[in-house]
């Protein structure tokens, strides 16, 4: 199909960026407008598209990118339910954060850059989103990976960022080792790597992947683990809160990292029951473990990345309980409350002249009104409360494990009093206290261009459970679920989760000017405040394996030098030796001839 | 007259030129350097654009030939198929880039220009060759004034180690290669020699149609093997690539590490693999044992150097391994991403030393421990190399990607094995080196006051150039793998694999179905 609407949506962030690049480096207002422009041209074109969609027209377009032999990698744009949805989260509420980026990233030196990295990363998460083939998704997982990397290290003379930003990538690129090697053994056993393709030789064949088929379906999650920071590979999504907040909101918190669960929702078909559970107590496990190491950090913007990585878990579970469906839908809610809350985290971080920590934090709630009442409804819909649009999507993956399997529903709805208490207790510290430091008597209500982002994204974090994303979904996943949308018993436990966590946090925070928890539990929290300890644990691992090879193989290589070196000694010497036979004295050759004569005169008269 | 003539004599007449010239007339000498590598390389994209794919198959376009020693069959033949066409491209390219960046030699500057033309006009007039005899003579001819350039330009207080086994090493390989040669030239009956003689596309059709004997083969390919392999810093005859980069002026790396070096794999795929497959069939296993040595083990050593032309010198050794696991794939696919690894790892190349000597000049250290900071400060070198640097760990969007993946792709059926531990080195170590050596160059708190950023158009050009070819053909892979796979066609075929197919898999470790 040559309709021109598909790529123009994927393009013209591209173009925006390179634009940027090129030739908008000096002019830091222009770049704002372009970056902004394309990403909202973009998400009304997207509208456009779900109006054909809803209309009942099936769209793609592809060319060819590569054929060599039986190897054919198409560049196709796949449109359909899930992808549609991906794409307006990602201009949707990419718009937003642009427009709110251009009031906080004002009077930064690197503004240019900041918006070129913006829209190369709206280009390649709308790639990944409309991959019509694993290859295609593989390059533009990649691409969303390095921009990850540009922005995480955006202040690169912060140490701390260019370390984050370094940690990121690698991380991933671990979990992206899984994911190549998964997808060559794909299209080596399947002959194609095309998503609708595959699925029809699976079902055409359903013994197509035999003895391998737990072993292809975890290879290609561990794509997942790497970019949805999963278990064991989380540890870089809190590192990377060092990049500015309106990247945290957008990459680390609303799009990229769902980039995983929206990949395992779309290559569902390839996993097996075994590697369904297998991923099911991953997701269970990362939402267990950050909703623990939540309760216990102190710097705002690291409290909702571990309650990002906790979310995260839900959806992975989700998947893994066999509901793609029902993970969409909290990825969607999840995308509107969680981007709300970084930016209203970002607006109090504005107003606080970039602190931090929350404990200085207090009182914020009759400094900064607008951004106090956003943000309560952002944790509101975090933490599940009726009706706002978090309790439809986590109930649904509740009332799914509570049907599957009792563990994983009672791990989810500690998780869910979990959440409820470390988000109070969030609220509590930084709105309500008194604080101890002059900032917060200083703090003041962000600009216009950045509190209306934060209602547009209150009003989506309200509502979003009434558009039901989730029927919009169903009939791509058979079977369908039931119609019905609000499980009580789920709900009921939900609910109770809810209840405990908030008395819980009001009766140990409420007016508490530190955290009375460790005086409490010494051991317990400093188990959490280390988070586990993964960093030097893995420090530990990397140093015994990786560093311990490569120092090995360097030691090898200079032996290898000393060897060539003792050679070229040797062949110097015998150099030397010989040259001493040269003396340019006719005495000298004259006796070694007439030795010589005698040596061959003695051989010959011997015979 | 063929394209591929203008291509590698203009430079070589340039020299000439400039040997004319009075040594103090600088502005003329480097005026006609440039002139002359410039027409090169306009001509080298005019005949890459006006290449006919459609008359891909019947075999070579721009053919020249004349006879010139006609007892002994050796002819002047040029020509180009897909195989050599993005080479040529690449190395003109590289080659005028080479020269851009020289403008800071002021030391015998007319001797410099004479030695670098006759690099690239030899380099190019080598792959452009059909005749074995001037295949192997324009090499020679491109690979001594690397040995003086080196030994004369070169800096760091191990030049004259670095010079001395550079020397040493290439010379051994060249030799072997020269044996081989001589060996396939006696494997001809004597009434043959004249018709047949050193022409390689006549070589190829006497052997296809009289496989050389068992015997033969049986010495003939590891001496080419081996030849070509130290030619191309094949693991474990690779030490003296990155000493002897780091030594190099930055324009003699660039054509060396980018062109000149390619000569190994390409006389691999042109003379090697067609001449003698069944040899080539057994020798596949210890070759990819082999380049396992470049990607991984040279890939740790990259990890642990604290000199910025060392790490790229052994990143490169690195990415070596890639184009030689695409031959031990013995596939259309895995021998068409070696031909494109080739290309994308000569515009990277050549980017990288070309950005290093930058650095050299300005910042006056290549201690990767010293540096820091300094993207502010060099803020378009700066970001030209990081780019270079994401190219070099395998990011989509550059030629190394498609390149490496194809190899990957290629080689599974072969062995699933050594293909995961490839993507392990091509995925993982090389984040790792060039991830840290970015950390620690450029990002950092560290202020610089001196070390220029390049000031204007035309001293960016350069890496501008090459960075485009990396991302023109890391974006259209097409462009360059639609002529490289209808050539490389005949020479799976002639190892007896389906070229429609992957590797004829000898030990089915995954099955295709």
């Amino acid at each position: 199909m040559n309709d021109p609407l598909p790529w123009l949506i994927l393009f013209l962030p591209l173009l925006a960026a390179v634009l940027i690049a090129l030739f908008l480096q000096g002019k830091p207002r222009l770049s704002a407008l372009v970056s902004v422009g394309a990403v909202v041209v973009s998400f009304i074109l997207s509208l456009d598209l779900l109006a054909q969609f809803l209309g009942g027209a099936m769209l793609s377009a592809k060319f060819n990118w590569l054929r060599v032999g039986h190897l054919t990698i198409d560049f196709a744009l796949r449109f359909d339910a899930l992808s549609l949805l991906m794409v307006l989260i990602v201009t949707g509420v990419g718009a937003v954060i642009h427009i709110y980026s251009v009031g906080y990233m004002k009077g930064d030196p690197g503004y240019p850059r900041f918006f070129g990295c913006m829209s190369l990363f709206t280009f390649s998460m709308l790639g990944v989103v409309l991959s019509g083939n694993f290859f295609q998704m593989f390059i533009f997982w990649e691409l969303v990976g390095v921009c990850s990397y540009l922005l995480i290290g955006f202040w690169h003379r912060r140490p701390a960022a260019a370390d984050a930003a370094k940690k990121a990538f690698l991380t991933n690129r671990l979990g992206d080792f899984g994911f190549f090697t998964g997808i060559i053994l794909v299209w080596s056993m399947a002959g194609t790597m095309d998503f609708i393709r595959v699925r029809e030789e699976m079902m055409r064949n359903p013994e197509l992947f035999d003895a391998a088929a737990t072993g292809v379906g975890l290879l290609i999650f561990c794509g997942a683990v790497g970019k949805s920071a999963q278990f064991p590979l989380h540890v870089w999504l809190p590192d990377a809160m060092e990049g500015p907040t309106p990247v945290s909101a957008l990459i680390h918190a609303a799009t990229m990292v769902a980039a995983g669960v929206y990949m395992i929702c779309r290559v569902f078909f390839i996993f097996n029951v075994p590697a369904l559970q297998i991923i099911a107590w991953i997701g269970g496990l990362t939402a267990l473990m950050a909703g623990l190491i939540a309760v216990q950090q102190d710097d705002i913007k690291r409290i909702l990345a571990y309650s990002t990585l906790s979310q995260l878990g839900y959806m992975v579970m989700a998947v893994g309980l066999g509901e793609p469906p029902a993970a969409m839908f909290h990825l969607g809610t999840h995308a509107f409350f969680k981007a709300l809350l970084f930016l209203a985290a970002g607006s109090v971080i504005h107003g606080m002249s970039h602190e931090q920590d929350i404990w200085k934090m207090g009182r914020l709630k009759e400094r900064m009104p607008l951004t106090f009442w956003t943000f309560l409804a952002g944790a509101l819909a975090l933490c599940g409360l009726w009706p706002f649009s978090g309790f439809f999507s986590k109930d649904a993956i509740l009332a799914l494990a509570c049907e599957k399997s009792p563990t994983l529903f009672a791990v989810g709805i500690f998780v869910a009093f979990l959440t409820t208490f470390y988000m109070f207790r969030l609220i509590l510290v930084v709105f309500f206290n008194r604080s101890k430091s002059d900032a917060a008597g200083h703090a003041h209500e962000s600009p216009l261009i950045m509190v209306v982002p934060l209602f547009v994204l209150a009003a989506a974090s309200i509502f979003g459970g009434f558009f039901g994303i989730e029927q919009f979904l169903a009939p791509q996943f058979a079977p369908a679920p039931e119609a019905a949308s609000f499980f009580i018993k789920a709900a009921g436990f939900g609910f109770a989760a809810f209840a405990a966590g908030a008395v819980t946090a009001f009766a140990l925070y409420f007016k508490a000017q530190s955290d009375p928890l460790p005086a409490q539990m010494q051991w317990t929290c400093g188990l959490l405040r280390h988070k586990f300890y993964f960093d030097e644990i893995y420090a530990e691992l990397i140093d015994l394996t990786q560093e311990s090879l490569a120092k090995a193989a360097n030691a090898l290589d200079f032996v290898l030098k000393l060897v060539i070196r003792a050679l070229h000694g040797t062949a110097e010497l015998t150099g030397r030796a010989l040259r001493l036979a040269q003396t340019g004295n006719l005495q000298t050759y004259t006796l070694l001839f007439a030795a010589g004569i005698a040596v061959v005169l003695y051989f010959m008269l011997l015979h | 007259m063929s394209p591929l003539t203008v291509i590698f004599v203009v430079p070589l007449l340039g020299a000439l030129l400039i040997g004319l010239v009075p040594r103090n007339y600088r502005f003329v000498i480097r005026s006609l350097a440039l002139l002359a590598t410039f027409v090169s390389m306009l001509t080298a994209i005019w005949m890459f654009c006006s290449f006919d794919p459609g008359q891909a198959v019947r075999g070579y376009q721009f053919v020249e030939q004349h006879a010139w020693a006609p007892s002994l069959g050796i002819s002047y033949h040029v020509g180009v198929d897909g195989i050599n066409l993005g080479l040529i491209l690449m190395g003109a390219v590289v080659l005028f880039a080479a020269t851009c960046v020289s403008w800071r030699i002021a030391d015998r500057e007319k001797d410099f220009y004479i030695l670098l033309l006759l690099m690239g006009g030899g380099i190019l007039g080598s792959f452009a060759s059909l005749d074995l005899f001037f295949f192997y003579f324009l090499h020679e001819l491109a690979l001594v004034p690397t040995f003086l350039m080196i030994g004369l330009w070169g800096r760091g207080e191990d030049k004259t180690y670095a010079t001395f086994q550079i020397t040493i090493y290439l010379s051994a390989g060249a030799l072997l290669v020269l044996l081989g040669f001589l060996g396939i030239y006696l494997q001809l009956p004597v009434d043959q020699r004249a018709t047949v003689g050193f022409d390689l596309v006549e070589l190829t059709k006497w052997f296809k149609a009289h496989p050389m004997p068992p015997g033969a083969q049986h010495w003939i390919f590891p001496t080419l093997l081996f030849g070509f392999g130290i030619l191309v810093a094949l693991w474990p005859f690779h030490s003296w690539a990155p000493p002897g980069y780091g030594s190099a002026p930055s324009a003699t790396a660039m054509v060396h590490a980018g062109v000149v070096k390619k000569f190994g794999l390409y006389g691999l795929i042109r003379v090697a693999l067609p001449l003698m497959p069944d040899e080539a069939q057994k020798w596949v296993y210890v070759l990819s044992a082999l380049c396992l040595g470049n990607i991984l083990y040279c890939g740790m050593v990259a990890m642990r150097q604290r000199d910025l032309n060392l790490l790229i010198g052994n990143s490169s050794v690195a990415h070596m391994g890639f184009a030689f696991l695409g031959i031990a794939s013995l596939s259309l696919i895995g021998l068409t991403g070696t031909v494109l690894v080739m290309v994308a790892h000569g515009f990277l190349a050549a980017l990288t030393f070309a950005l290093s000597g930058y650095l050299r000049d300005e910042v006056k250290t290549l201690n990767i421990g010293e540096m820091g900071g300094l993207l502010s400060r060099l803020p378009f070198i700066g970001t030209v190399m990081i780019m270079a640097m994401l190219a070099g760990c395998g990011l989509p969007g550059f030629a190394g990607f498609p390149g490496e993946a194809l190899v990957l792709f290629g080689n599974w059926d072969r062995s699933a094995v050594v293909t995961a531990l490839a993507i392990w080195g091509a995925l993982v170590i090389a984040g790792i080196y060039m991830l840290r050596a970015i950390r620690q160059i450029w990002h950092g708190d560290k202020t610089w006051t001196e070390a220029p950023d390049a000031p204007n158009l035309w001293r960016k050009f350069p890496f501008g150039l090459l960075l485009a070819g990396l991302i023109i053909f890391g974006c259209f892979p097409r462009l360059l793998t639609d002529n490289i796979k209808i050539s490389v066609g005949p020479v799976v075929r002639s190892i007896g694999a389906d070229p429609t197919d992957t590797a004829s898999s000898p030990i089915p470790i995954l099955r295709r179905r």
